[in-house]
Order: C-alpha cells, then sequence, then structure tokens
C-alpha cells in the first residue's frame, strides 16, 4: 500500500490535485483511497460530482463513535474512487486539530485505511499536532509539497518542510519528503524557481502543473479536469504526474531553508 | 516536592474559593476527571474536619466531541441546569486546561440571562499558572461591584487559606485580638461565607490580609473602596503587638489597654513555659518560611532559649501559628521535641 500525503499552503490547488491524481491512479486500475483532512470538506467533491458527503466528524457527532460503520464514512467516486471526508468543527470553535486524530482513530477502527493507494490532501499548512498527524503516525509515508512560485507558498512549503524533517528525526517516524509539485500562478520564472527550491531542500521537482482555464470549467461542472476533458492536455499532465508518483522511490529528509535564504532564492528568480 | 497549595493548578485554587461560599455551585467546564480529582481532594477534607457537607461542584462533563467542536453549548446546557435546580444563589465557573486550549468563549456563555448571577473566573488548569494564580483570580473575580454602603468600624478578613488544616484556630485568634480592641469582624473574604456576607465586604473598615501573597488582593480592594489593608495575620510576641497598633492608627482607636493585656498575655506564656529556659536549640534548614523564623527566634530569645548549631532541632510549623495563641503551640511543640531526648 502506498500511503502519499499533499500538504501546502491553503488555495494553493491541493484538493485539486489531489482529486486528479486519484482519478488518474483509479483509472490505470488502481484501488484509490482519497482522505480529506479538512474542515471545509470539499477535498473530494470532484470525485463525486460536487456533492458534499457526510464527514466522519458529522457522524461521531450526530450518533457518537460507536455508531458508525464504513459504509457510512467511505464514499465511491469517478472511477471507483473511495472518497473520506474528516471535517470538522465551524470556523471559530473547538479543536479541528484534534478532529482530525479523532478521524483517524475511528478510520483505524473501521479497517478503513486500506487501499493499493490512500491520497491524504491535508489542510492548508502544518499548524498544530492534530494536522501532522497523518505524518506522525506513520499514515503518509511519502509527502508532496505543492506549491507555487509565490513566497508565501514556498514559505508555507518550507514550514512542512520543518515539521517532515522533526517529524522524521524520531525513531518511529517513517514519514519522508517525496518531492515537489509546482501548481503554477504564472509567476514568471517559476519552474526554475521552484525546482531550485525543491534542491535546495534536498528534494525534486516531480510535476509542473500549468495554469490552464480547463481547471475551472471542470470544476463547473463538478467534475475532475480527468473525467471532464481527458483529452486535453492539462489531463495528460494529470496522468504523467500520478505516473511519476506511483513509481517514484525518493524519499528525503528535507533541510528547511532559512527566512532570508527563501527570499534571497524568491529574489533571484524575480525578473 | 511542591505542597498541593503551592503546587497544585489554577482550577484547584479557585475552588478552594468558590467551594467556601455558601449557596454557590461551581461548574468546572472540562472533562469529569477534573471536577472528580477535585471532588474528591475537596471531600476528603471535609471528612478530615469532621465536615458532612459536599463541595457543590458540577462538570461539564466535556466528551472528545465537544472538544472538537466547542464546548460552549455543553457550558450553557450545564448552567442553566444548575440555575433551574433553583437551591444556589451564585454560580461560579472555572475553567481547564482543555477549555482553555480549545478558545471556548466562557465570558459570553456567562453572560447571558441565567437568573442567578454567574461570575466566570478566568483559570484554565495548569495553563497560565498554578494554585495561587487561582487563588488569587477567584477573590478578584468575587470582589461584589462597589454600592454606597456605609463604612462600619469593622475589620474584613482577606484571602484565607481554606484548605490550611488549622484555618479555624488562625481565625480564632485574630478575632479574639480584633475584639480586644473592640472592632468585629465584617465579613471573611471568603471562607464559610455566603453571597450576602461578600456583598458587605465594602463596609469593613481595614482589610486584614491572611499573608502577604494576598497583596494584589488588597490593593485591588483598596483602589476599589478605599479600604487600607494589614499585609498579614500577626506571628510572634511582637508581631502580634504590632499587630494591634497597626490597626488603632488605621482605625483611629486607642489599643494601648488591649496591648498591654497583650503583653501581660505573653509574659503569662512565658512564665509558664519558664523549664525551658537555657536549653539549646536549632532550626531544620528547610523548614519554615522567613517570617516564620524571624518568630521563632523571638519566641526562643524571649523564652531564655539558647538557639545554637549543636542544640536539639526543634520544628518551625508550617503554617505558623498566630497571634499570641501562636506562640503556646510553638512553645509546646518545642517543649516535645526537648523531652524526646533519651
Amino acid at each position: 500500500m502506498k500511503q502519499i500525503a499533499l500538504y501546502g499552503k491553503g488555495g494553493i490547488g491541493k484538493s485539486t490535485t489531489a482529486a486528479n491524481i486519484s482519478a488518474a491512479l483509479a483509472l490505470r486500475g488502481l484501488d484509490v483511497l482519497q482522505i480529506g483532512c479538512d474542515p471545509k470538506r470539499d477535498s473530494t467533491r470532484m470525485l463525486v460530482q460536487g456533492r458534499l458527503i457526510p464527514t466522519v466528524m458529522d457522524l461521531v457527532r450526530e450518533r457518537g463513535d460507536a455508531g458508525i460503520s464504513r459504509e457510512d464514512v467511505v464514499y465511491t467516486g469517478f472511477a471507483g474512487v473511495k472518497c473520506v471526508e474528516a471535517g470538522g468543527p465551524e470556523p471559530g470553535v473547538g479543536c479541528a486539530g484534534r478532529g482530525i486524530i479523532a478521524t483517524f482513530q475511528v478510520l483505524e477502527r473501521l479497517g478503513a485505511l486500506c487501499a493499493d493507494v490512500v491520497v491524504y490532501d491535508v489542510l492548508g499548512d502544518v499548524v498544530c499536532g492534530g494536522f501532522a498527524m497523518p505524518m506522525r503516525e506513520g499514515y503518509a509515508q511519502e509527502v508532496y509539497l505543492v506549491t507555487s512560485g509565490e513566497l508565501m507558498s514556498l514559505y508555507a512549503a518550507n514550514n512542512i518542510c520543518k515539521a517532515i524533517a522533526r517529524l522524521s528525526s524520531r525513531t518511529r517516524g517513517t514519514c519522508r519528503l517525496a518531492g515537489v509539485i509546482c501548481n503554477a500562478r504564472d509567476v514568471r520564472g517559476e519552474e526554475e524557481l521552484v525546482g531550485e527550491f525543491a534542491r535546495r531542500i534536498g528534494s525534486t521537482l516531480v510535476g509542473f502543473i500549468p495554469r490552464d482555464p480547463v481547471v475551472q470549467q471542470a470544476e463547473l461542472n463538478r467534475k475532475t479536469v480527468v473525467e471532464f476533458a481527458p483529452e486535453s492536455r492539462q489531463a495528460a499532465i494529470y496522468r504523467d504526474l500520478a505516473a511519476r508518483i506511483l513509481e517514484n522511490r525518493r524519499m528525503d529528509i528535507p533541510v528547511p531553508l532559512g527566512m532570508e535564504e527563501l527570499e534571497t532564492l524568491a529574489y533571484e528568480f524575480t525578473p | 516536592m511542591n505542597s498541593p497549595l503551592e503546587g497544585g493548578c489554577t482550577l484547584t485554587g479557585a475552588l478552594s474559593v468558590t467551594t467556601e461560599i455558601e449557596g454557590a455551585v461551581t461548574v468546572i467546564h472540562g472533562p469529569a476527571g477534573c471536577a472528580h480529582h477535585n471532588f474528591s481532594l475537596f471531600h476528603a477534607l471535609c471528612a478530615g474536619r469532621d465536615d458532612p457537607v459536599l463541595p457543590a461542584i458540577v462538570s461539564t462533563d466535556l466528551s472528545e466531541s465537544d472538544i472538537i467542536f466547542g464546548g460552549e453549548e455543553s457550558l450553557e446546557r450545564t448552567i442553566r441546569e444548575v440555575a433551574a435546580a433553583g437551591n444556589c444563589s451564585l454560580v461560579c465557573v472555572l475553567q481547564t486546561c482543555v477549555s482553555g486550549a480549545i478558545g471556548d468563549d466562557v465570558d459570553s456563555v456567562c453572560g447571558e440571562d441565567y437568573g442567578v448571577p454567574v461570575v466566570p473566573i478566568p483559570t484554565a488548569g495548569f495553563l497560565g499558572g498554578g494554585f495561587h494564580d487561582g487563588h488569587v483570580r477567584a477573590l478578584l473575580s468575587l470582589v461584589p461591584p462597589a454600592r454606597g454602603g456605609k463604612k462600619t468600624i469593622s475589620a474584613n478578613i482577606v484571602g484565607e487559606k481554606t484548605l490550611e488544616f488549622e484555618r479555624e484556630a488562625h481565625y480564632g485568634e485574630v478575632s479574639r485580638l480584633l475584639s480586644a480592641i473592640g472592632v468585629p469582624v465584617c465579613t471573611r473574604f471568603v471562607c464559610r461565607s455566603s453571597v450576602e456576607g461578600i456583598s458587605r465586604l465594602p463596609q469593613g473598615a481595614v482589610n486584614i490580609l491572611r499573608d502577604p501573597s494576598m497583596v494584589a488582593v488588597g490593593e485591588h480592594l483598596e483602589a476599589e473602596f478605599g479600604t487600607p489593608y494589614v499585609s498579614s495575620f500577626p506571628l510572634g510576641p511582637s508581631g502580634t503587638i504590632c499587630f494591634l497598633e497597626e490597626l488603632g492608627e488605621i482605625l483611629s482607636l486607642d489599643v494601648s489597654t488591649a496591648v498591654a493585656g497583650e503583653e501581660a498575655r505573653q509574659e503569662r506564656i512565658f512564665w509558664e513555659f519558664r523549664h525551658l529556659r537555657g536549653e539549646r536549640i536549632r532550626f531544620g534548614e528547610a523548614s519554615g518560611h522567613a517570617d516564620s523564623l524571624g518568630a521563632c527566634r523571638e519566641i526562643a530569645e524571649a523564652a531564655g532559649m539558647a538557639i545554637h548549631p549543636s542544640g536539639r532541632q526543634v520544628p518551625v510549623p508550617d503554617p505558623f501559628p498566630v497571634g499570641t495563641g501562636g506562640i503556646r503551640k510553638v512553645l509546646s511543640l518545642w517543649r516535645r521535641a526537648c523531652r524526646a531526648r533519651v
């Protein structure tokens, strides 16, 4: 079982990337499970025709931990991708990080964490131990950083490197950095910049996703690009990325950059 | 190791105040375990004092789901249940580490109308402080609003350590000294008090703090009601005399008769223990605070005992017995230590 996690700045396109990778892997005949670890529960929407599926946390709230079965939380989407949403509290109350921990305990108990490939799509940044939980407990063994060439996006990616470096230094730690994915924002020199960032943190750029209006069109039609426009160039890019991830054996303990180094790097590549 | 008094959390510190108020119910906003441990502690203490009263503690019994989704609804529901039961005149709300960590807006929930006064006390288990912080914050939160009540020649007793085993003995000695100068106790803030008693706090003409650790409360009451304070219960012979003189000055009373009477009483005690004259004693290194050690030296000297490194080790009681009555207790302890010699 291959267990990958996508981390990166909020709004960078992790869910779109995750859903398209899951769809592409499923079309190759693999049994794929995608788990959205974000209270706004929109990770799997494009895989289930735009629905917001019931979340693990909503069901725990309604029925209690014991009243939930695997069928209640696992929904089948496009090409048979199994979809789970962790869910969480309303904004401004409670502790979503604790919600992630509770969700994994429920999924573990239900035996729901099994597939050829499990894709964890984790909220924006590793803001607390709860959100680092998929990494820490060895659920997510391969972390992909999703970033653009924008400074704040690189900053978030660099922060996540710190979390990976910290967790992988522990004897129990099995989590490693598998690579960097650039979800382009049309910043000039973006591919080179993100490639250089990946190199400096001791990793590699595994995929460059250019900006393309078909992504928005697919989203408006409540589908992944892979489903909505399978012949498009963008769909081919997602399929190619999925194939690379499947074959990727690279596992690094990253070396995070200092803030100054990060800024200098971004400055060097800005025309 | 810290004693529970020094090393407990803000919750236990605040409970040592709120559980003393007759008619008050304390809601502990957190998992049931926090309430259970504290209930056990206070229950055991009451039982040890042959006091059959169970501490009025209710838990919001937060579950994991409350922690994830927020515990404000549980808190509101619990306060409503407590208020609806109809047998309380005050609800005090304390937070635990858990509710503090997830950031429940306790002040807003307590601000709703429940038909009884609801006082949130800023505690959060071990977050942000220890037992002493909880004790002080509870007192500060319970200060009644300033009202036009007229001051009378009377004293408030402020910041008693309610978990102290000898607390009633200490209080008894202080009230004896007060009655010697004709000053009644207005209210105890708070030890065996009621909500009505607490509301009389502004009427006291002087606040007598249990010890200097309560100065923050004394300062606050002085700023709020213009009431001056004496910073500690009296310790040792001269400490007791100074205590009377300080009160005399603050309240503009002639205390000379009371002072003379107290000095005579002290003389009698030292005469009673005259057989200890010439005993060589020393005090344990780690025992007692600076004030207690000062009082010990004075008592030893007045009793004609010699403090010497090779002397018999005698205890420095903690808490140190207060007032003239305390001198007798200390000398009794030391006599026992001296007689234990083979």
